[in-house]
């Protein structure tokens, strides 16, 4: 089935055949919706999808079922995917028969939610993309995803992207903008003046060569990187310690002392899946775990996962740099550190710093802060303790950032002199996100053609001469190296769902080329590059093929195995560090920015799922806050909600406060990504923008600030959150032990609970879960995936604030100990599926049951709406449908428009008003494995279901599986001695078990 | 058919009571008494039998019982049993306040209907009153005139003397 | 008859004038005027001011529920800690409030009470509208309304042979309140045929004879029928009486059988029975103070009725209290972590203040009736009646909200604010209570006639005879006796 051009066949054009799928006035293709609204016709029609091969890939990450995939994932993919004349239907007229309605297939492709590039297998049902998960093939980041991975799928149905190109304001076709895109850019070309693609990080090789085909087109081109969320610094400093200007490849899990300086490495920093998934790798309390320790100033997910955590101020990580390094370098013998006061408790850090030359070479210290000096020093302590070319990988270096500071600011001024003539804006919106936006535009405003591929109207595209909307990345073709010789390839998911060009193709075509096609042209470029340098497959077909069936491939590449040398300037380094400390001031505070785990960098700041992810440790939704410490706020008569002016050098701004324990006293943050202006109904006005105090000083984005002064406004501001007690009160809820606890057997009190009556179960299975409280970090990949597969409402900040949040799954935050440096962890919480459900004795009409396999069942049709079952239950995890959610315009989210609810998962029913719902164990999931194994004639094996929380979960903290199967590993890690029930004590038998946290104190190892 | 009858009214129950005591021991069958409230001790006075309709009560709830048990077993443990938290199918404790509602419930109507048929009343029935202000503050005393041995004279010097207040025939049907 | 006499001839001596629950002798045609008299007239302006009011409320419910059933359950203040907050106090009240009706005319007729008399007709009168109002807010509390009849095990079972779950006390209240408002009903209105017959012979009108003469059933105070009529109502008073205090003690069950700390205990079924009655009396207070005093029926209910009620009231109140001490007895002394947490909550929590109005309404406030005075002023007496409503409203809210908003996982613990559609729902029930009662005491006899005029005949009767009794001790004596 190798598509060409000779042999094609007259069909209807792809437009008629695609591209209205997503407007409104397509009847025929909404009666699928409707279906999946009215309930379980749909599903019911054919409950675990019908007999063929392609069925088993429903459940399918595994090698064998995408090998089975193979014989036609091309064809569907090209019919999804074709705009070109090369793909026309004739795929389709074969793969007919493949291709069947109400069965899902699985497609791999690449994540562009953030420059990390994860490799990604998503779910297309009946040609939509409906939901993303990781690709198990990925030896990067596995089959884990994180919540922005996960809510991906619905920005693609955004009712904000444009359905056409844009020049100066006017919808207009893409032969018209093009025709006045290119009168400008050859102006450029004669009066030679200067092109500027300005991108955010390109991970795309193909990409990269398009970029550099085009500016050879032009006198003058330059093409600059751009993040709103820098790592300039560590790329710089890099360059100076190793002559390596690149950010290395970190391997957490070869390390067996990890330090964190203010990098969140487990929520939002560089490759979060990817390090989440070695930091939990070896943090198994069986085999030794690792010791971490994070100084940081608010507390972010990794400092809440940390052993040892210490409160920080940003300009304070500095000197604990120092203060370690001058006690590594005491052990080793080197000389030359600059003595300071140390910031912290000297002892703890001469504890540290011993860990650390304990496990030379097998330890880390990653630093989150863009300042070059800091990052040196860092270096240097990696240098001293041997971590490089072990933990530490420069020979394959990461592309997943590669913006450039100062690039960017000198660009800036360009433009204001008047020295750009065309600007080309790539997936970037520095008017909202640079610090000085204000700028920036002015200049912007200079050139005499700027160009933007948004999506939709932003802040600068609505600037911009012309909009060239690009693919949402589930409609295009695509590749990806985020680290050196691993590559990701992408393909389209659905057809252009509107009338929008890849970037790529525009920047060819705009390079003279006619009728560019990126898909020939990425095909073209693997084939060339990428096929002579595998060894493996002789037939650069099957390469291709192969390549886009698995969608990752690891290229064997060059290793000198020579770690870079060290080259040991950092003196001036601490010098500079030592230079820059003021004295701190009374009234006088310290500004700290950070990226959250919902909001990132903004960029998604209009996906009603991503703005209701509650934080992961303050749970507060829809907005950003001032984080201040309870003592703090004590002191200045704070108390939560309160609108405080916040003023440094940079500029002010107004922001509600709210009281964060563990919060560095002296510290107030706020985090990125919020307060967006233009961007869609959602995300417009939702909490404040504070990037225009992120500054560009010597070179360097600053992303914290001193000599803040704070003034009350009187005003008040709701912070939002979905948890208002956080102490457990001395309840059984998480229970935590240490290593000696399980290294010494103490007698186990197994003495089992009585049960008043027999054990009903009569069914083959008992579906359970084992969540192992060790491993989960708290991230929330899978409270968004709960959302996506199981059709979970929006219900927007108000009813949040009413308590009314629909999450089936959500994860408790408890704080334990003290409340200024306090331990937290994090619990999902879901249906415990208990064997003796109190839920069920009370419900009058029978609608919640448990089922032959010992789910406990609720029936949708059957619920009049009581709510005594959700009284009765000790873990209030069920949901009550207060309002109807779907079509009604006080909640205006995606369930509202046609578009939006094309991301519903038409196996699961879509809740009416006044009916009660909770977690179902992803009973669709069940049913579908169970449907498969029946048509292959097999039993079900362990591992054939995995329930989306599962699947999302980059640790693997979530394990599925049949509990009668002693044998399976859910079975195994209920027998576990870290195993246990939550509130086991009230006797209802939950299916759900829970492995104890496992604290390893810093004296321990 | 409408026939031949005695009216004596009284306007206090004692004199009422004590006419029919006289009557009854001249032996004279009273065919009925009316008072706009039930008169203590006239029911022993007039010889009246016992009511038999605490049985009815006690029969009706019995079936109520019955038919209540019967139905829980056969639904929740015959017809579609189910899981319910765990508990066994035949949670009879949890049967026992349906079976006593309906015990009560059944048991209450059936005599209340039991009344109404036994003393012939229904809604809209058009009432038969001897003499009027029955229902207000009149007593009444009828006895039957049969053409055997029935001396008006006596029937009424024996009711004057015990108080009546007047005696009159009426030919109407009771 | 001789043995009679000579026990009669020992007690008669000590006979006590017997306590008189008609003021001075009058007439039986006296007592169907008097009792006839709101009927006939028209209603004086006491009546319509009350009214009006009423019919405010009623309207605002109307209102209140409409735009229920528009937009959701979402109007109201719930949430997903407080699934359950001012629909189910409401209509645990209102059930409670039901209680006293019964227990005063099946109950005291057990047990011979004279002077119930002049008050069960409106009592039970109160109870049926009372459990009217209660029934209305399990149906409203629903998520989907419209699905109701679910709760229902109805034969041919449209949805395939799937029953219902009788193992929840939701059920059994359906179960108890119909068959509650069921007996309830029959009871009252079989109490009424002899005075709708009554009513009947005096009416003018030909409208008012038709429907008066086709209630009355062709009643015509025969004797025969006479003697089975008591014994029904013996019979049902009998069956009442078991009924009620199944009631409230399965209305009890929805919480004493759920998990939910402070709800599971095995006390909630006679501390329920309890506060019901002790509510209902509340209720019956109010309302007969008031009737009272614009129907102008002080001779029929009487100072010595209402310090009756009064001592009805005190005494169920202390039971209550009594309850609520052992409520926290057991919690310490029990020793489990929630239910002690739960308690500490319920008097330090942020809804302590209703729990100390609660405990001002219906503990402290019943002790002011040890006094004669107190118990003798109608107005303190009135005054108490509110105080007992109220106190008892906020004992359900009390038990629900502050079981439900701080449960077992801090993590879920959260607060119930009303809405306005909480409040204008509790408004509005009062509204139709009202106007339901203030009908009834309209176009009804609120005063059982026939029965009054049995006890005011007997007590003139008593008053002539305990005369006479030295001269004849034999044959009336003995009818004392038997009166007595």
């Amino acid at each position: 089935m190798n598509p060409d051009a000779e042999s094609k066949p007259p069909c209807k054009s792809p437009k008629e055949q695609f591209v209205q799928i997503g407007l409104q006035d397509e009847p025929a293709y909404w009666k699928s919706v409707d279906e999946l609204r009215n309930g379980p016709r749909f599903s019911g029609e054919f409950p675990g999808g019908l007999p063929g091969k392609s069925a088993d890939h429903s459940t399918g990450t595994t090698r064998r079922d995408f090998l089975a995939l193979m014989g036609f994932s091309l064809a569907a993919a090209s019919v999804t995917g074709c705009r070109g004349p090369v793909q026309n239907a004739m795929p389709l007229l074969k793969a007919a028969d493949d291709i069947i309605p109400g069965v899902s297939n699985y497609y791999a492709t690449t994540c562009r939610g953030c420059a990390s590039s994860c490799s990604l297998l998503v779910k297309q049902r009946d040609g939509r993309p409906i939901k993303i998960e990781g690709n198990a093939e990925s030896v990067l980041f596995g089959k884990g995803t994180c919540a922005t991975g996960q809510a991906t799928v619905l920005s693609l149905y955004d009712d904000e992207r444009l359905r056409a190109p844009q020049w100066k304001g006017q919808t207009t076709t893409w032969k018209e903008a093009d025709r006045q895109i290119l009168i400008a850019l050859d102006q450029a070309r004669e009066k030679s003046g200067k092109v500027v693609l300005l991108s955010q990080t390109v991970t795309s090789p193909s990409t990269q060569q398009v970029i550099a085909e085009f500016g050879r087109t032009y006198p003058k081109f330059q093409h600059v990187v751009y993040d709103a969320i820098s790592y300039s610094a560590l790329r710089e400093a890099n360059g100076i310690s190793f002559d390596r200007a690149a950010i290395p490849h970190y391997a957490f899990d070869k390390a067996r002392v990890i330090v964190g300086l203010d990098a969140d490495f487990l929520g939002t920093w560089l490759s979060p899946v990817e390090f989440a998934r070695q930091y939990a790798s070896n943090r198994k309390p069986e085999g030794k775990p690792t010791l971490h320790v994070q100084f940081e100033s608010t507390l972010s997910v990794t400092g809440s996962n940390a052993d040892v955590r210490v409160p920080v101020a940003p300009s304070e990580i500095g000197l604990v740099a120092v203060a370690l390094l001058r006690r590594i370098a005491r052990k080793s013998g080197t000389t030359g550190v600059p003595d300071a006061p140390d910031p912290v408790d000297a002892k703890q850090l001469d504890a540290i710093a011993d860990e650390l030359w304990k496990h030379r070479g097998e330890s880390l210290v990653v630093c989150g802060r863009n300042n070059v000096s800091v990052q040196v020093m860092v270096n240097a302590l990696n240098a001293l303790l041997g971590n490089v070319g072990k933990t530490i990988d420069l020979e394959h270096p990461s592309a997943q950032r590669s913006g450039d500071d100062a690039a960017m600011a000198a660009l800036v001024e360009e433009m204001n002199r008047g020295e750009v003539h065309s600007l080309l804006l790539y997936g970037v919106n520095p008017v909202y996100d640079y610090g000085d936006g204000g700028r920036f535009l002015s200049g912007m405003e200079k050139v005499a053609l700027s160009v933007s591929f948004s999506d939709r109207q932003d802040e600068t595209s609505v600037h911009a001469h012309a909009i060239c909307p690009d693919h949402h990345f589930l409609e295009a073709w695509g590749d990806a190296e985020p680290v050196s010789s691993h590559f990701s390839l992408a393909q389209p998911l659905i057809a252009p769902l509107f009338e929008t060009r890849a970037a790529q193709e525009s920047l060819l075509e705009w390079s003279g080329q006619a009728e560019p096609n990126y898909y020939n042209y990425l095909r073209q470029f693997w084939t060339e590059k990428l096929f002579p340098q595998q060894k493996e497959l002789q037939d650069a077909t099957t390469f291709w093929e192969r390549s886009l069936q698995d969608g990752v491939v690891m290229l064997p590449a060059a290793m000198t195995g020579v770690a870079p040398a060290h080259r040991g300037d950092w003196k001036a380094a601490a010098e500079a560090i030592l230079k820059t400390q003021t004295p701190r001031v009374e009234d006088r505070y310290e500004l700290h920015f950070y990226e959250n785990v919902g909001a990132r960098d903004g960029s998604h700041a209009n996906n009603p799922w991503l703005q209701e992810l509650p934080d992961p440790i303050s749970k507060v939704t829809w907005g950003n806050y001032a984080a201040i410490s309870p003592q703090l706020a004590e002191k200045l008569g704070l108390s939560a909600g309160d609108v405080v002016k916040l003023t440094a050098d940079q500029g002010s701004i107004e922001a509600p406060v709210f009281l964060q324990p563990g919060q560095e006293t002296n510290t107030i943050s706020l985090a990125m990504g919020y307060g967006r202006t233009q961007i869609g109904k959602v995300g417009r006005n939702v909490g404040v923008n504070v990037y225009p105090l992120t500054l560009t000083a010597n070179g360097m984005r600053q992303y914290s600030a001193i000599n803040v002064r704070l003034d009350k406004t009187g005003r008040r501001e709701d912070v939002v959150s979905t948890q208002s007690h956080f102490s457990m009160e001395g309840r059984p809820i998480v229970l935590e032990t240490t290593l000696e606890e399980l290294s010494h057997p103490a007698p186990e009190d197994t003495a089992a609970l009585p049960t008043l009556w027999a054990d009903r179960l009569h069914g083959d299975h008992s579906w359970g879960l084992a969540i192992d409280m060790n491993a989960c970090t708290g991230c929330s990949a899978c409270v968004v995936a709960c959302q996506a597969e199981n059709n979970i409402p929006v219900v927007g900040k108000d009813q949040v604030q009413r308590n009314r949040i629909m999450h089936w799954m959500r994860i408790d935050s408890y704080y334990t100990g003290s409340l200024s440096n306090p331990g937290s962890v994090h619990q999902p919480m879901l249906c415990q599926h208990c064997q003796n459900a109190p839920c069920e004795t009370v419900c009058p009409v029978l609608a919640t049951t448990t089922s032959s396999d010992g789910l406990n069942q609720q029936v949708y049709n059957r619920c009049i709406g009581t709510r005594y079952c959700a009284n009765n239950c000790p873990y209030k995890v069920r949901r009550f449908n207060w309002y109807n959610y779907t079509d009604n315009m006080d909640f205006d989210f995606n369930m509202t428009s046609p578009l939006g609810r094309m991301v519903l998962n038409p196996d699961v029913v879509v809740r009416s008003r006044g009916v009660m719902e909770k977690c179902s164990l992803c009973v669709q999931r069940i049913q579908l494995a169970k449907n498969i194994a029946l048509q292959g004639k097999r039993d079900l094996v362990d591992g054939d279901i995995q329930t989306a929380c599962q699947q999302a979960c980059p640790t693997q903290a979530i394990v599925f599986g049949d509990l009668k199967d002693p044998h399976s590993r859910v079975s195994q890690l209920h027998d576990s001695r870290r195993h246990y029930h939550v509130l086991e004590e009230l006797g209802v038998r939950p299916n759900v078990g829970y492995l104890k946290r496992v604290r390893n104190p810093l004296n321990a190892t | 058919m409408p026939s031949k009858f005695v009216v004596a009214t009284f306007l206090d129950p004692d004199s009422l009571l004590a006419a029919v005591r006289t009557l009854r021991v001249h032996s004279f069958p009273i065919y009925d008494v009316y008072s706009p409230y039930p008169v203590h001790h006239l029911d022993s006075a007039m010889g009246l039998r016992r009511t038999r309709l605490p049985w009815v009560t006690f029969c009706a709830g019995l079936t109520g019982t019955t038919l209540a048990l019967s139905f829980l077993f056969y639904t929740t443990i015959l017809d579609w049993p189910m899981n319910v938290g765990g508990k066994p199918d035949n949670s009879t404790l949890a049967f026992v306040p349906i079976s006593f509602e309906l015990t009560v419930l059944i048991g209450g109507l059936s005599t209340v209907a039991a009344l109404l048929f036994r003393a012939r009343l229904f809604p809209g029935k058009k009432e038969r009153l001897p003499v009027p202000s029955l229902t207000d503050d009149t007593f009444a005393l009828v006895l039957r005139r049969r053409n055997d041995h029935f001396d008006p004279l006596l029937v009424a010097r024996l009711l004057t003397s015990s108080g009546a207040r007047e005696i009159c025939e009426i030919e109407a049907q009771l | 008859m001789s043995v009679m006499t000579a026990t009669s001839v020992s007690t008669a001596p000590q006979l006590l004038p017997p306590p008189r629950w008609v003021d001075e002798d009058v007439s039986l045609q006296q007592i169907t005027d008097d009792i006839s008299r709101p009927m006939e007239a028209r209603p004086g302006k006491g009546w319509w001011i009350c009214f009006a009011f009423a019919l405010a409320g009623l309207i605002d419910l109307v209102v209140m529920v409409t735009w229920l059933f528009a937009k959701g359950i979402g109007v109201w203040g719930l949430n997903n800690s407080v699934g359950w907050a001012f629909a189910i106090t409401n209509f645990v009240f209102w059930i409670g409030i039901g209680h006293a009706g019964t227990l005063i005319s099946a109950i005291l007729l057990l047990f011979r009470q004279q002077w119930r008399t002049s008050i069960n007709r409106s009592a039970e009168a109160m109870t049926i509208m009372a459990v009217m109002c209660a029934g209305m807010f399990p149906l409203l509390h629903l998520g989907r309304p419209w699905d109701a009849y679910f709760i229902f095990p109805y034969f041919p079972n449209q949805r395939g042979p799937l029953w219902v779950n009788f193992r929840s006390p939701l059920v059994w209240d359906v179960f108890a309140i119909s068959t509650y408002f069921t007996i309830s009903l029959v009871f009252w209105f079989l109490g009424l045929v002899p005075d709708l017959a009554t009513l009947r012979d005096r009416a003018t009108g030909r409208i008012k004879k038709f429907i008066f003469g086709f209630l009355s059933m062709g009643w015509n105070g025969s004797f025969r029928t006479w003697a089975r009529y008591e014994m029904v109502s013996l019979i049902l008073a009998g069956l009442a009486t078991p009924l009620v205090l199944s009631v409230h003690s399965i209305v009890s069950m929805d919480f004493a059988t759920s998990l939910v700390p402070g709800w599971h205990a095995t006390i909630f079924p006679p501390y329920f029975v309890a506060g019901a009655i002790y509510s209902g009396f509340g209720m019956v207070l109010t309302l007969l103070i008031i009737t009272r005093q614009t129907m102008h029926l002080e001779r029929y209910i009487t100072m010595q009725h209402l310090d009756r009620m009064a001592k009805v009231t005190m005494l169920t109140g202390m039971i209550v209290s009594y309850a609520y001490a052992t409520e926290f007895f057991s919690a310490w002394y029990g020793g489990n972590l929630y239910e002690r947490y739960h308690f500490i909550n319920r008097a330090t929590g942020p809804y302590a203040w209703c729990f100390y109005l609660m405990v001002l309404c219906n503990v402290i406030t019943p002790h002011f009736l040890w006094f004669k005075q107190a118990r003798s002023s109608v107005a303190v007496l009135f005054i108490v009646s509110i105080l007992v409503n109220i106190g008892m409203w906020f004992e359900r809210f009390v038990i629900i909200v502050v079981g439900l908003h701080r449960a077992f996982l801090p993590s879920a613990w959260g607060m119930f604010y009303p809405t306005r559609y909480d409040i204008g729902l509790l408004v509005g029930s009062f509204g139709l209570f009202f106007t339901l009662f203030l009908l009834f005491i309209r176009v009804l006899p609120m005063i059982a006639m026939w029965e009054i005029k049995g006890v005011a005949a007997n007590s003139a009767h008593i008053a002539k005879i305990s005369k006479i009794a030295r001269y004849y001790p034999a044959e009336e004596n003995s009818e004392v006796a038997m009166n007595a």
